[in-house]
């Protein structure tokens, strides 16, 4: 018996073996010694710059690796790069709130280093199997994330919600996977594509798996009626981690869904996209509608955050290369926006989380008048007022689903924009226009937040001002369609 | 030839009807004299004054975790060896990898004093 | 009758050979060792401690050096109560000895006492299921074992039953791991997971398992010994602390079943050592040929075989003795060890130690070759 050694690339997965040794590091350091544990989280944010420096290496030759476990091409890339912002900017709002809500554990940084190798496996898998252990990883980390600050009752409910809900999400993903194997005897993503065309009996057993395969996803994207989880886990879990939980993973969800979609299941493709669709319009609808309500603004950023996951999943409907690489581009803005007001929200509420309500906001204009003009660029952002990234982004999305044909969807997606405008300017509102009767002291940003939002309000404005050249990014790295 | 595992499966029914034999001899020979002191649970000559049925200490817990994630290392490391020597070098490598983070583990959990009991 | 005319009658002589190997173990386990090992022990301990030790039962005036003893505790333990504390789960502490005993009893079956013969025609191979997989179903059914413990312990309703046998528990999952990792470099070695491979490749007296990987030996020792239960590892059921540990709650044969599966775990692990560390059943440099032409060259091929394997099966089971007394040696001579002791050597000393041992023969072997 021979054995042979597959080809292996470790370049194709070197973000990911930065961010594992970065991470084993931390752990170390931290149960070796007490006198870095200040430094910890710079040290993440070294691993991150690293990995994104090797996730930017342009690949010339997309191929697959690991005896065709993992893709090594743009979209990996592209995925990746979303990922590492997304984590980098995390760890640069966490390194104050770690300090002052006593949660500044070397655990905590590599907790959030490890779920991001998870994600970067979920957008890289070529096999089924892959792409599960990308989830589960990523799963586990934030489950425990979720309930990092033990000393809230929110938290630990927080934690508990998240893990026993996505448990069960996981079985859907697995019995979805399972039916696929046993249909087509493959777990390869391009053999199971294969195996479908040349054999196409069963095709409600396929149909029936790729559903339940939608249904796992759908839960870690938050798309209704799979965000029942979502509001609960997003309050409770401290907040950088519930920017963490809102931008990466979702990503990541939407990575695996398009890949699987697109590179294995493009034979039933009128059935998937009905699904996305309906799947799309409920998500933003319901996120929307909900957010309207909230006087809690991490409550309302969380509403915001599942009624973003259906705009994307409008691109994703599309099922066209525009449709993708706007769904990415997408993805990239969100990042950005999304994870810089969480950031903002984090300063305000105060340690401990204190008040995250709106009143915290009140008359912020006056406190900290830079800082409330951040959070106004990025509230337009997530509303898509031009001239934001986010408006460019939902703008791609919206002219991809058009030339798909998906007219009624856009209108829904557009009416659902102008409700979302609304409570984003309710904030706006109360930064401007209304008193504070407490008449709190300025709050003081750490310069790791400041890099953060420096670096996030112009990319909001790079992205939107000057889109092309990042929509071209993503449109080279598609999948073969 | 016969099928491996069917001697086994013989080896079983023996077993067990060996054990159940002996359960059933020893409910059937034997005296039956039962009164509610003698009935009580063996507790050093008292009445029980504390429920056996609550809650003990984590560590217990902690380490059955323990268990499951370094037998199953185990269990990786079961194929790896039966082949090793035609691997060579590159297979080495790989699992010293693997055992590195392994032994991170351990290290994480020694020094965090999950391995401790007072 | 033509016996040929019987649906599988040509599986007849391998049925025929199965039964007798399984009726042989069993005889060997249940009808030898277990009562006899209990005697050995009381023996043992006596003449170390310097005692006279059990030799009052007699008939008519015989005691033969206290054997009746073994006869008179067996007795006594059918003839027992069979008693169930108040406030116990009935069905849980039938099933516990159960539970324990099966596992004790089947795990022999993948352990190679002798070669293979040719006795009239018919091959014999002197092992009951040769499973490719023989050193995992020994684990497998080991790890069994555990259940038996912890299920006496949660039915018995009785503190220092659930203190035996969560230590249990935990004791055993513990070294369960150590001896995982232990047994990987003797794998290593003998590139094989099939005990009659290793113990075939063992007919050269340098290969034998103890000479390839003493730290191996050592470390697989020091956790049989503790997965036994046995002192200096006999925290579970520390007499003097937890009165009996899981078993507090037993008596008669339930009470028997436990200490039946402990004596034939000894057996059990004496066997594995052998034919792992001990050369299974080959003298040391004697070829299994070598002796078999001689053997034929003396009384013919048949009877030359049959001799070969008696030959072999006394070795094997003299080599199995001689590591049962050794392991009792151990049990007599050590005091008991405190259980964060136990934990710490388990998981600070045998586990790191099991890992450096991998590497090492790992090294080693790419050296060599």
């Amino acid at each position: 018996m021979d054995i042979v050694i597959p080809s292996i690339s470790f370049s194709a997965i070197m973000p990911e073996l930065v961010l594992l040794a970065v991470g084993i590091l931390i752990l170390l350091l931290d149960v070796f010694s007490e006198k870095h544990s200040g430094k910890l989280a710079y040290i993440a944010v070294g691993g991150v710059a690293t990995a994104l420096f090797f996730a930017m290496t342009p690949i010339t030759d997309p191929s697959t690796t690991f005896a065709g476990l993992y893709s090594a091409d743009r979209f990996t890339q592209f995925f990746k790069v979303i990922f590492l912002i997304g984590t980098g900017l995390t760890l640069l709002i966490s390194e104050k709130y770690a300090k002052e809500n006593n949660i500044n554990h070397g655990e905590y940084y590599s907790l959030i280093l490890f779920a991001t190798v998870g994600m970067m496996f979920m957008a890289g898998g070529a096999d089924l199997i892959t792409i599960f252990m990308g989830v589960e990883l990523m799963s586990i980390c934030l489950y425990i994330l979720a309930g990092y600050t033990r000393a809230r009752m929110a938290s630990n409910e927080a934690s508990m919600k998240y893990f026993l809900l996505g448990a069960f999400a996981s079985g859907f993903l697995l019995y979805g996977m399972g039916l696929i194997y046993g249909i087509t005897g493959q777990t390869k993503l391009v053999k199971i594509a294969g195996a479908i065309s040349a054999n196409s009996d069963n095709m409600m057993v396929l149909v029936i798996g790729a559903g339940l395969m939608i249904v796992g996803f759908a839960f870690k994207l938050a798309a209704v009626p799979f965000h029942q989880w979502t509001p609960d886990v997003y309050q409770g879990a401290p907040i950088p981690v519930t920017a963490f939980m809102s931008s990466g993973p979702k990503a990541a969800a939407l990575a695996a869904i398009l890949r699987v979609l697109v590179e294995a299941m493009n034979f039933i493709q009128v059935d998937w996209i009905m699904w996305v669709s309906v799947l799309a319009i409920m998500t933003m609808t319901v996120g929307n509608i909900a957010a309207l309500v909230q006087s809690d603004i991490k409550r309302m950023l969380a509403f915001s955050s599942i009624s973003h996951a259906g705009y994307a999943l409008v691109g994703v409907s599309a099922a066209t290369s525009d449709g993708v690489s706007a769904v990415m581009f997408y993805m990239l803005v969100y990042t950005f926006m999304n994870i810089a007001a969480f950031g903002i929200l984090a300063l305000v509420a105060k340690a401990n989380e204190q008040n995250t309500s709106i009143d915290a906001f009140k008359g912020l204009f006056r406190t900290n008048p830079v800082l409330a003009a951040v959070m106004t660029i990025m509230l337009f952002s997530l509303a898509g007022i031009p001239p934001m990234g986010g408006f460019m982004a939902k703008f791609y999305i919206f002219m991809s689903a058009v030339n798909a044909g998906h007219l009624g969807l856009v209108l829904v997606a557009v009416i659902n924009s102008a409700i979302g405008a609304y409570y984003y300017i309710k904030v706006i509102v109360a930064i401007y226009f209304q008193e504070n009767p407490e008449k709190p002291e300025p709050v003081k940003a750490g310069p790791s937040l400041v890099f953060a939002l420096l670096v996030s309000v112009i990319a909001v404005f790079v992205l939107g001002l000057m889109p092309d050249c990042y929509l071209t990014i993503a449109g080279k790295a598609l999948l073969p369609f | 030839m016969l099928n491996q595992y069917l001697p086994i499966i013989v080896m079983i029914v023996a077993a067990a009807g060996t054990a159940i034999g002996m359960i059933v001899a020893t409910t059937l020979i034997g005296p039956k004299k039962s009164f509610p002191d003698k009935d009580e649970p063996f507790e050093c000559g008292v009445s029980p004054v504390h429920n056996p049925k609550s809650r003990f200490s984590i560590s217990f817990y902690v380490i059955a975790m323990l268990f499951i994630i370094f037998d199953i290392e185990a269990v990786f490391l079961f194929p790896w060896a039966v082949i090793f020597q035609k691997l060579g070098m590159f297979g080495f490598i790989e699992m010293l990898l693997f055992i590195f983070v392994l032994a991170v583990g351990l290290v994480y959990v020694w020094r965090k004093g999950a391995l401790e009991w007072e | 009758m033509d016996i040929t005319l019987i649906p599988g009658y040509q599986y007849m002589p391998e049925l025929v050979e199965m039964m007798l190997k399984i009726v042989f173990i069993f005889t060997m386990n249940v009808g030898v060792f277990a009562p006899l090992l209990g005697y050995v022990e009381r023996k043992q301990s006596a003449l170390m401690q310097d005692r006279i030790g059990a030799n009052r039962a007699a008939i008519l005036g015989f005691t033969i050096f206290g054997l009746w003893h073994t006869m008179t505790d067996a007795i006594k333990l059918i003839a027992k109560e069979d008693f169930i504390p108040e406030g116990a789960d009935k069905p849980l502490h039938f099933l516990a000895p159960f539970v324990a005993v099966v596992p004790a009893l089947i795990a022999f079956a993948v352990i190679p006492f002798g070669g293979t013969y040719y006795l009239w025609g018919h091959e014999a191979h002197l092992i009951i299921a040769d499973l490719d997989v023989g050193i995992l179903f020994i684990f497998a059914v080991a790890g069994i074992g555990t259940y038996g413990a912890v299920i006496a312990a949660w039915a018995s309703n009785n503190n220092w039953s659930l203190l035996g046998g969560v230590r249990t528990a935990a004791q055993m999952v513990s070294y369960e791991v150590a001896m995982g990792l232990t047994i990987v470099g003797v794998l290593m070695v003998y590139e094989s997971l099939k005990l009659t491979e290793i113990a075939l490749i063992q007919e050269d007296f340098f290969m034998w398992g103890i000479f390839l990987q003493p730290v191996g030996f050592l470390l697989f020792l020091a956790c049989a010994l503790a997965e036994n239960k046995r002192v200096p590892f006999d925290i579970p059921e520390a007499e003097s602390e937890l009165i009996a540990g899981y078993f507090t709650e037993y008596s008669g044969l339930k009470f028997a079943m436990f200490w039946m599966a402990e004596f034939v775990e000894i057996v059990t692990i004496s066997a594995i050592l052998t034919v792992l560390f001990f050369g299974a059943w080959h003298i040391p440099f004697v070829t299994h040929d070598g002796l078999l032409s001689l053997l034929t060259s003396v009384v013919g091929a048949d009877i030359g075989n049959l001799l070969l394997m008696f030959i072999h099966l006394a070795v094997f089971w003299g080599k199995v003795c001689f590591l049962i007394v050794f392991l009792m040696l151990i049990r007599w001579s050590l005091p008991r060890f405190r259980y964060d002791q136990i934990m710490k050597l388990g998981w600070k000393i045998i586990l790191p130690l099991a890992l450096v041992n991998i590497l090492a023969t790992g090294v080693i072997l790419l050296v060599v070759k």
